[in-house]
């Protein structure tokens, strides 16, 4: 397994993400990282908060656009996310944090999916949240929170 | 001047005790501060698409009862960020990136309180349905911008322009 980190940080890539003198590798790949952040997370807060009753006249269905957004900022996120990981590799890979960020994704990705099943699956968005759509909007609040935090602190714990 | 300023900052009392609880204190404020930016550009670029005619549907008005939280996103980073600076004065008055940062954060500032008081009452007159006219989706494109701006500002500060003010 570590052989396998170590292969990866030190392909031609992953050195060319780590340590590329052009503001164009690392830093810009970093950058974009949390512009894709705030693509999923911001629509994904403003819904949750909807469902939760916050802001009531505003239609649910006016909200059916978030989506989108949230897709290409996890492109964005999943594809530059995997440049940074190999990038760092050998570091980020023995990480218990990493885990529990790509834990956290993970999960919020599902709950992500069913919220849109749940809301948005059968025609117009009803404005009445069910308890059960309440629930998932709640869990989504909190692991895309996760995911922020344990993503920041990876920088700090060994 | 600010680096002066800075020297100074950095030896006052607030600067030091952040400086002393720095171990927790700086991945604290950095996790609120990734947290409050994805509140105000959620709930403050959902306003500005809105602005710039997607929605149409739903009065602007309607959308605007969510600003109290891009004001809670922002409070909560202006607060973080005034910790980072206290803390670390010269990091960042010395470093041309921060003062960018600042720039498209005046930029941004100027825009919401042109929007609020020029156009925020007859901004909020305008029926569902209706398309905007021009000064407002131009307040919205310079809006987007500019916290984009922020964003990116901010995200490039480690790597470019840092060490200037370095060992002061």
């Amino acid at each position: 397994m570590e052989d396998f980190l170590l292969r990866l940080q030190e392909s031609d890539f992953g050195v060319w993400v780590s340590s590329a003198p052009t503001i164009f590798a690392y830093p810009t790949i970093l950058m974009l990282h949390t512009v894709g952040l705030a693509m999923i997370v911001g629509p994904a807060w403003v819904l949750d908060m909807r469902l939760l009753g916050y802001g009531a006249r505003l239609p649910v269905e006016a909200l059916r656009g978030a989506f989108r957004i949230m897709w290409v900022g996890f492109f964005i996120n999943a594809s530059t996310g995997i440049a940074l990981f190999i990038s760092e590799a050998d570091d980020k890979g023995l990480k218990w944090i990493f885990w529990v960020k790509l834990l956290a994704i993970a999960l919020a990705l599902v709950v992500t999916t069913r919220l849109r099943r749940a809301v948005f699956g059968g025609g117009v968005a009803s404005d009445v949240a069910t308890p059960s759509a309440r629930s998932l909007a709640k869990a989504s609040l909190f692991l895309w929170l996760a995911a922020i935090t344990a993503g920041r602190l990876m920088a700090y714990i060994k | 001047m600010f680096l002066t300023f800075a020297s100074w900052l950095h030896k006052t009392p607030l600067s030091l005790g952040f400086q002393h609880q720095v171990a927790w204190l700086w991945p604290t404020c950095e996790t609120i501060h990734f947290a409050g930016l994805a509140l105000l550009l959620g709930v403050a670029g959902m306003f500005d698409l809105r602005l710039l005619g997607f929605m149409k549907r739903v009065p602007i008005s309607v959308v605007k009862d969510f600003m109290p939280w891009a004001l809670v996103g922002f409070t909560l980073n202006l607060l973080t960020g005034m910790i980072f600076v206290i803390s670390e004065p010269a990091q960042y008055f010395g470093n041309p990136t921060w003062w960018v940062k600042v720039a498209f954060l005046i930029v941004a500032g100027a825009n919401a309180l042109i929007f609020e008081t020029a156009y925020g009452r007859r901004a909020a007159a305008i029926p569902a349905g209706e398309d905007t006219p021009m000064p407002l989706k131009i307040i919205a494109g310079v809006s987007l911008i500019s916290w984009l701006g922020v964003l990116v500002a901010g995200r490039f500060l480690p790597f470019v322009g840092a060490g200037v003010g370095a060992g002061l």
